[in-house]
């Protein structure tokens, strides 16, 4: 068994930053009281990605209780629409991202019951390209984290199995976006960047076809994404951000190369990252925090095994305790 | 669809929510209208907001609906450019909206007749602004590859190439501009000769060099410079293959890296001199039975096989984690199933023979397999070798030439600047490949290795950063050069096969290994010694079939992993490692997540003294206490007693407290060492 929860480490340095558990489960708890901000009413298409942030930060914080599971849950199934998909928010359109959320967040509370599985099946598949790539929505566009979506979403559902898909020609579209570099972009021929290749080294990762990559190279340019100040950035030449803890770790977890970087120094860089007034994390020190780089500031912390944090799954990147209750924890 | 990137602490302003809200609404509210009322609602949003999705696809709902059913070629147009433009205006505010390039996109998409020359000049001004920005190449990208009539494609290559040249010209440092130039350039030499392909080259390596001198510290000309050496493909290898039960018939295969099945090899028993395929099952051997270095195959119940019994292994069978890895050629072994009295062997279980060397005992290698049509692989084989990335040649000596050629440059630009990275690890880099085209045990292989280790620690003391990188890279080369005896020699690396005689235990002591790279080169050892390296994992255990003895003294081992497949184990040293809690050593005995016992019947003695477990589990008491946790598993844990606990502290009283000494340490472990008896086996230099 791995370990579901990290243990005590004895390798940080005692004078520095903690984390603000308290007061981050504080801040992501305040975040749907700012209702007359302009903030709230511009993101709100980001609603129910907002609320799978939320929730996973506070799942792993040890804290799942300290927001309403019921009053999410209806708020979520208000968001399916007929074609099985899920908006940002209430009336607004679906799409893979908010469908991906939605399901991410039933399955962690345990509530697939409470919608109905089968046409978010249904709208998924329809999204798949001639190409085998996938549509974000309706309209048509493309981009490798769709296909990442739809694929974690299906896998988490178990449908991965379904007649209609080609998954071949999924895995055939991944390995086009891989470029000189060894890493991946968002279309064929498009430069790579830490996200792109942790949502197509995920898609390899669930479609059980690792062997697409050259796992010393791409972990080599991963690895080069570390900065003096311990940050790490997205790809050569800019400014190092939190989120990247997660893109990049993540892949290099899936590639079982998660100690190519520093720890103690992205461990440094995402503590010095935290409102010490709010509770959140920004992108980095000084900057405006937001529950995006809290979540995934704090799931880079888990995958540093940072002590008291829950295990994160860094495929799903959901606890490593729901993702083993549904039976997907080959990886 | 992220959240807010490099916003600084400010205050955010609450006054216009309102407004904000209710125009929204509006729209939503009075969804059916598709006039221009309704779509100047949604061009206000959306400069609020343009990463409100919904609000765009109201709008193309309301363009579509309301504007252009049945409207001209010419209307229609107009009304898309009128969209262009607004998307354009709005750019300028929130360049990194991913919906409102989408948009422009399902204009340009939609268009009769797209204005691309427009659509170029527009983007190459956003360029002029921000040197790079991934999403406008994308749209760059995009029209080269759908929206250009084919005999345009090349042409438009051409131009976005020269454009790259521009860009580098200006500042080498442009990544986005290297990465295009290496997508570009593919597209490129699918359309030129040999001699063209060769000047093109040639071209390309005089603008690296300029560029890797002009800032030896920039990764893009580095990483370019390494993707047009380009890299040979070296083949799987199949190390050996061996029978190692009879009831029910199991054979091993050893792979010298990680493979996947595609198809499950054959095994056939041979009934009138005619192969009968045998039913059964591959599995490799881990958590993850589909990815490996050691397969195993299981005969179904109940099938039949004779006194033969044929393994082939096609080329297509297998595949690696090194991109387009394949098999050299087909691999055929003829194993001997006439049953030996395996128990007097050794057969500690009844279920695996442990002959003296494993993998050559039962087995013939037959080499390789004729096609249908009665040729081998080797013969038709007159295959283009690898030069750079763009061009090939008949002769490997072409391939040579070219990498000495860029090793002497990078070597030179290493002297001028000793302390730069780059230089090194691409140095590093092509001597490895170098080393792909010489002789396996050849004094320049040895050179080379040495060369290259030499500079992984040199990396290490310059970019501490990535030391574990570089220790993991020099680990892998380390342990190369040491198992090297191992492998028959050959004249380069297509393929590599053990050797006939493979000696029983292996002395691999102070290495300063990280880690185990091929644990199938080790699947014939009965003593394996690793004492004071620095490993972190006991996973490779899983594939040394054959092993009694291990010994991982003073290494950095947390957990036990691995140990259900190695059915010989006797006795584990693990003493001086990390391991803290009781459940980290039990770990290793149960299969993972099922919660099954992985063996039963078996006896290992695990040596655990000076582990921090011992302190916290208390010692002997807990031992007993904890005992019936492991079920069956006849498993013997050794930690310090009490009296030997004693004895040190006395040692360390008489020697004083700051004696942390080198004498100590050894004096502990003598004792240690004393009571459970354990030989590192022969051949310890």
């Amino acid at each position: 068994m791995l370990p579901l929860v990290n243990g005590s480490s004895s390798t940080l340095d005692p004078l520095a930053p903690e984390l603000l558990m308290d007061l981050h489960v504080k801040y992501i708890q305040a975040l749907d009281t700012k209702k007359n901000d302009l903030e709230y009413w511009l993101t709100e298409h980001l609603r129910v990605n907002g609320i799978y942030w939320g929730i996973t930060a506070l799942q792993i914080l040890g804290h799942p209780e300290a927001l309403d599971q019921e009053q999410i849950v209806e708020y979520l199934v208000k968001c399916q629409h007929e074609n099985g998909g899920f908006g940002g928010h209430i009336d607004h359109d679906t799409h893979i991202l908010s469908t991906l959320s939605a399901v991410q967040v039933l399955i962690t509370y345990d509530r697939l019951d409470a919608i109905n599985v089968d046409k978010v099946v249904d709208y998924v598949v329809s999204l798949q390209n001639e190409d085998g790539s996938f549509s974000g929505d309706s309209w048509g566009e493309t981009d490798t984290r769709f296909i990442f979506c739809a694929i974690n979403c299906l896998s988490l559902l178990k449908r991965l199995d379904d007649k209609r898909l080609d998954l071949p020609k999924t895995i055939d579209y991944i390995v086009r976006c891989r470029n000189f570099d060894g890493g991946f972009g968002s279309s064929p021929g498009g430069e790579s960047h830490a996200a792109q290749v942790y949502v197509c080294v995920g898609t390899l990762t669930i479609l059980n076809a690792l062997h697409h990559i050259d796992a010393d190279q791409l972990g080599w340019w991963l690895s080069e994404r570390q900065l003096k100040n311990g940050g790490l950035n997205g790809r050569p030449e800019k400014l190092e951000d939190v989120c990247y803890s997660w893109w990049v770790l993540s892949s290099l977890s899936m590639m079982r190369r998660v100690h190519w970087i520093d720890a103690p120094k992205l461990t440094l860089f995402i503590l010095e990252a935290q409102d010490t007034e709010t509770g959140g994390i920004a992108d980095r020190p000084g900057n405006l925090p937001d529950v995006f780089h809290t979540n995934f500031g704090i799931a880079g912390l888990s995958l540093l095994g940072y002590p008291g944090l829950v295990a994160v799954d860094p495929v799903y990147c959901m606890p490593r305790h729901v993702i083993q209750r549904i039976g997907l924890d080959k990886h | 669809m992220e959240g807010r990137h490099g916003q600084k602490k400010e205050q955010a302003e609450s006054t216009e929510a309102l407004k904000a809200r209710q125009e929204r609404e509006a729209v939503l509210v009075d969804s059916k209208k598709r006039d221009n009322d309704a779509l100047r609602v949604t061009t206000s949003l959306l400069r609020k907001s343009p990463d409100y999705y919904t609000i765009w696809n109201v709008r193309r709902t309301i363009l579509q609906e309301g504007f252009l059913e049945g409207a001209d070629a010419e209307t229609g147009d107009k009304i898309y450019s009128n969209e262009l433009e607004f998307v354009q205006e709005n750019l300028k505010l929130n360049p990194k909206s991913y919906f409102m390039w989408n948009h422009r996109r399902w204009c340009l998409e939609h268009m009769s007749n797209p204005r691309w020359d427009k659509e170029l000049a527009m983007v190459s001004k956003f360029l002029e602004l921000d040197a790079r920005n991934c999403k406008r190449y994308i749209i760059r990208q995009l029209d080269l590859q759908d929206k250009v009539s084919s005999d345009k494609i090349l042409e438009r290559a051409q131009s976005e190439f020269d454009y790259t040249t521009t860009k580098i010209s200006q500042n080498f440092s442009n990544y986005s501009a290297w990465h295009n130039r290496s997508t570009l350039l593919g597209k490129l030499a699918d359309d030129m000769t040999e001699e063209e392909r060769q000047a093109t080259v040639d071209n390309e390596f005089d603008l690296v060099k300029n560029a890797i001198y002009t800032d030896p510290e920039d990764q893009s000309a580095w990483l370019y410079h390494l993707w047009l050496i380009g890299r040979e493909s070296r083949s799987i290898s199949i190390l050996g293959s061996s029978v190692i039960s009879f009831h029910p018939l199991e054979i091993v295969v050893a792979f010298d890296e990680t493979v996947k099945f595609v198809n499950p090899p054959t095994v056939s028993t041979m009934v009138n001199h005619l192969p009968v395929p045998l039913a059964g099952e591959w599995k490799a051997t881990g958590t993850d039975s589909t990815l490996g270095t050691i397969w195993i195959f299981q005969q179904a119940p109940g099938a039949e096989y004779g006194p033969t019994v044929e393994l082939v292994v096609f080329e297509d069978d297998v595949c690696s984690f090194r991109l387009g890895a394949r098999l050299h050629s087909a691999v055929c072994f003829e194993l001997e199933t006439v049953e030996k009295d395996l128990s007097k062997i050794s057969g500690r279980l009844g279920r695996l023979v442990v002959g003296k060397n494993l993998m050559c005992d039962v087995t013939k290698r037959i080499g390789h397999v004729p096609d249908p049509d009665g040729t081998l692989d080797t013969q038709k084989e007159n295959r283009k070798h690898t030069v750079t990335s763009l061009t090939t040649s008949d002769s490997l000596d072409d391939r040579t030439a070219l990498l000495e050629r860029e090793i002497a440059v990078v070597r030179e630009l290493n002297e001028i600047e000793p302390d730069s990275k780059w230089p090194i690890q691409i140095l590093s880099m092509l001597l490895s490949e170098l080393r792909q085209t010489v002789r396996i045990h050849s004094t320049q292989a040895k050179l080379l290795d040495d060369e290259c280790i030499e500079l992984q620690e040199k990396l290490i003391t310059i970019d501490p950063l990535r030391q574990e990188r570089y220790e993991d890279r020099r680990t892998q080369l380390v342990f190369g050069r040491e198992t090297l005896h191992l492998i028959k020699d050959g004249k380069r690396f297509p393929e590599v096969e053990f050797e006939e005689d493979l000696p029983p235990s292996l002395d691999l002591s102070m290495r300063g290994l990280t880690h185990i790279p091929i644990s199938a080169y080790l699947v014939h050892l009965h003593t394996l010694n690793l004492d004071s390296n620095a490993i972190t994992s006991t996973r490779f255990i899983r594939n040394l079939l054959n092993v009694r003895h291990v010994n991982l003294a003073n290494n950095m081992i947390k957990r036990l992993e691995g140990l259900q497949h190695a059915p010989s184990l006797e006795i584990l040293t693990l003493e001086n490692n990390l391991i803290a809690r009781w459940e980290d050593v039990v770990a290793g005995f149960v299969f993972w997540g099922e919660g099954k016992l992985g063996r039963t019947g078996g006896h290992v003695k695990v040596l655990l003294g000076n582990n921090p477990v011992v302190e916290n589990e208390g010692g002997e008491y807990v031992l007993e206490k904890r005992w019936e946790d492991v079920g069956e598993v006849g498993l013997e844990i050794q930690w310090k007693s009490e009296e030997l606990r004693l004895a040190e502290e006395a040692l360390v009283a008489a020697e004083g407290v700051a004696s942390t000494s080198e004498s100590h340490m050894e004096a502990i472990r003598r004792v240690s060492t004393t009571v459970v008896e354990f030989d590192a086996g022969p051949g310890t230099a």
